[in-house]
């Protein structure tokens, strides 16, 4: 054994034994435990009793009746459910790529503004519509929207352009709810990007001046490969959000018209809660879950080729 | 629904895992509907579940109370109001209560929920009870309806004590009509005359002739009505008449009642049902309505009342509604909804019934004849937000303040239109108001009735089989 391992195992033995650390203990048992709970309470255990309800038919009021697996032989089966689970991956797509894209554009240029106030209202500005209710911004823009007596069209109409489907036909209604996600969305991704902006090195971007990149090929060829990272979380956590998509369409257009932005979550509420099918809502859960963790996979082994760690 | 977390892919998984299953609301449900069957409320109270505002049932609640003490002077009577935007999402959180297992003592359901409820054996029936007190409700049922009554059976039982109901008429802006140079339409106007009014209003810009909102009640239904079809096959269930026979003895509006209307195999792309969306689609083609909103129908009495839209299809309630709304007495007016090949009209009634679960089932059998009596009429819809079921409520003092003129039409949509029926709304009507919603809307944007109805015929097909 040598002297060094000797003294780092003393020093160990020494923490170990001091009288604060004991004190300290049950303080940081009780955090580590309240998390614990949380986690279990709120995550775990409704996972679990997810998973075993959808073995289950139940309608609330009746007991429930073992089904094995017919819960997720019929979601195979389900023509209107699968195209739910087509509409979402769809929508998700589009609102991933604009909300990154968004949120990249409006972090580089605000990033070039040197005045840190001018750098503040435009990031408060942008984050705003993150802080509103969801419910309450579909509401509005349900009336903004609206194919008759909308806003949006009365100043169209003033340009001479007619009447647009906003919310009244498939792809208008798809694209509408998207386009709204989007901007309530984005200043979540623009503030991460501004962020990660700020933190890249400015020896490695004065480096570049000097060699004589441009701003194009400093963003391309270097601002983007050092935030990667950050464009990789905000990949997973904007695609989690919105294979989650429930409250814009259900108040905006109740998963119509048809069944055009009928979400998997909105299925997985009419099934369940409007059709009492509970076992049934609880397995498109499940296959939703699933969904989301192999898709969140695969970014991550995407990722291992396009993300560069420094 | 986004939180901040500093980037690093270790955080992404944890956020992963806590938003993957965010939409995981079903297996909480589980959890509490595992914790509670007990049923009922404690001792000492009498839960009413209530379709409104929480200020509204505390007021209600609070006026109820003192009649209610004098039954008996331990119960404290609580009414939890559940708020909705149509009856569809109001069952979904009735059911949600009753799993997390605080079922009430009393239910206000409406016809919408009834053969679920019934067909699950949530409610009890009420026919010992009525029987038993036969003399002391003669006058309660001498001065209701009994369509309203039948509507309230199933398989022969009454479950529910009706109080209020609303029928399908034709509300119309006096002013938008004067401006088209339109004569206010008669009670027996047709479908040309309504198509006709409609497109003189069309004329004025920001004006649309009619507006009319998806929904089972008083939607295109309505339209199919008239043109005698229907989603689903109509029939009766036999028996009923222990109550017949005794409440309404000689009655000649109670002749061929029953046990309560049976649904029977979908009828969803019949030709008459198709004719009627069609005739929408063509409505909306011609510009004479927009495309209607889902549910609710808040924002199709704003328009009206802000004088945008000409004609709409409403009950009772929308006198209430409009006066709330801001439009004055006269700015609008009733009359029946048009002849097509008949002029049927659909309506919806609303009543109590007594959960199974109740340990005061006495007690709330003394509460339901309160409930139904003239003078607590006004306290449980004050305004005019439902149509009395009582015929001796809906008078001339009544809507002397609200509107409209022709306020009779309610009440004589019952008696002059005896076929007049209630809305189709089986055991399995929550699945059918959600198949209804989606494909109404996808017939209004493809333009094709008939896909659309094609699609609704095999989605209720699968309904019914489910049960």
């Amino acid at each position: 054994m040598s002297t060094a391992t000797a003294e780092l195992r003393t020093t160990v033995t020494k923490r170990r034994a001091h009288p604060l650390s004991h004190r300290e203990a049950p303080f940081g048992f009780a955090m580590i435990g309240l998390s614990v709970l949380f986690v279990a309470v709120f995550t775990a255990i409704p996972i679990v009793a997810s998973l075993a309800l959808s073995f289950f038919s139940w309608d609330v009021i009746s007991a429930p009746e073992f089904v094995g697996l017919k819960n997720y032989q019929r979601l195979f089966a389900d023509g209107p459910v699968l195209k739910s689970f087509g509409v979402t991956l769809g929508m998700s797509l589009a609102i991933v790529v604009l909300q990154l894209t968004i949120g990249l554009g409006l972090a580089v240029l605000v990033n070039q503004r040197k005045l840190v106030w001018v750098r503040t209202l435009f990031r408060t500005a942008f984050y705003l519509p993150l802080l509103a209710s969801t419910a309450a911004v579909s509401i509005f823009m349900g009336y903004l929207f609206d194919y008759k007596f909308g806003v949006v069209n009365y100043y169209l109409g003033l340009i001479g352009i007619s009447n647009v489907p906003w919310l009244t036909s498939g792809f208008g209604a798809a694209t509408t709810i998207v386009l709204i996600t989007v901007w309530q969305q984005a200043g979540f991704t623009f503030v991460l990007f501004v962020a990660a902006l700020m933190s890249v090195p400015t020896d490695v971007l004065e480096s570049a001046q000097i060699d004589g990149a441009g701003g194009w090929r400093t963003l391309f060829r270097i601002k983007i490969p050092l935030i990667s990272p950050t464009i990789l979380f905000a990949a997973v956590v904007a695609l989690i959000n919105a294979m989650q998509l429930f409250d814009q369409p259900f108040i905006m257009t109740k998963g119509g018209p048809g069944s055009s932005t009928t979400t998997v979550t909105i299925s997985m509420y009419q099934k369940g809660f409007q059709n009492l099918q509970f076992g049934y809502g609880s397995a498109i859960a499940i296959v939703l879950l699933a969904a989301i963790l192999v898709i969140t996979g695969l970014q991550f082994l995407a990722a291992r080729k396009l993300v560069f760690y420094q | 629904m986004t939180g901040i977390h500093p980037p690093g892919s270790s955080i992404a998984r944890r956020t992963l895992l806590k938003a993957g299953v965010g939409g995981l609301g079903l297996a909480a449900l589980a959890d509490l509907a595992a914790c509670g069957n007990g049923g009922g409320s404690s001792s000492k109270t009498l839960k009413m579940l209530y379709f409104g505002e929480q200020a509204s049932a505390t007021e209600l609640q609070n006026r109820l109370q003192p009649q209610i003490t004098k039954l008996d002077s331990s119960i404290k009577f609580e009414i939890s109001a559940i708020n909705g935007t149509d009856w569809n999402d109001f069952l979904a959180k009735v059911l949600t209560q009753i799993a997390a297992g605080t079922p009430p003592d009393i239910i206000s359901v409406a016809t919408e929920g009834l053969q679920l409820m019934a067909s699950k054996e949530l409610a009890i029936p009420l026919d010992d009870y009525v029987t038993k007190d036969l003399d002391a409700l003669k006058g309660y049922f001498a001065d209701i309806h009994p369509a309203l009554v039948e509507s309230m059976m199933y398989q022969g039982h009454l479950w529910e004590l009706p109080d209020s109901f609303n029928a399908g008429n034709m509300f119309y802006s006096t002013s938008l009509f004067q401006r088209a140079g339109v004569a206010p339409p008669s009670e027996d106007w047709t479908l040309e005359d309504f198509e006709s009014a409609a497109t003189k209003i069309a004329k004025f810009k920001g004006i649309n002739a009619f507006g009319w909102v998806v929904r089972l009640w008083g939607s295109w239904t309505s339209f199919m009505y008239a043109n005698n079809a229907n989603l689903l096959e109509e029939g009766k269930y036999d028996g009923g008449d222990w109550l017949w026979s005794k409440a309404y003895a000689g009655d000649p509006a109670a002749a061929g009642r029953k046990g309560g209307w049976k649904w029977g195999a979908p009828t969803a792309n019949s030709e008459g049902t198709v004719e009627a969306l069609n005739y929408m689609i063509e409505l909306t083609k011609k510009g004479l309505s927009p495309s209607p909103d889902v549910g609710g129908g808040g924002t199709l009495q704003g328009l009206f009342a802000s004088n945008r839209i000409g004609m709409s299809i409403g009950g009772g309630f929308w006198a209430g509604g409009l006066t709330n709304a801001g439009m004055k007495n006269g700015s609008f007016d009733v009359t029946m909804f048009p002849k097509w090949k008949s002029q049927r009209h659909l309506f919806g009634a609303g009543g109590y019934a007594i959960f199974k679960s109740s340990k005061k089932k006495d007690l709330a059998w003394e509460v339901l004849k309160l409930l139904v009596k003239p003078e607590s009429f006004d306290l449980v819809f004050p305004g005019n937000v439902t149509t009395p079921g009582r015929k001796s409520l809906v008078t001339a003092e009544r809507y002397a303040k609200t509107g409209p003129k022709n306020w009779s039409v309610f009440y004589d949509t019952l008696t002059k239109h005896p076929e007049t029926a209630p809305i189709p709304a089986p055991p399995y009507y929550n699945a059918l108001a959600t198949a209804l919603n989606q494909r109404t809307t996808e017939a209004i944007s493809s333009g094709n009735a008939k896909a659309a109805l094609d699609g609704l015929q095999a989605d209720l097909e699968k309904a019914a089989g489910a049960g």
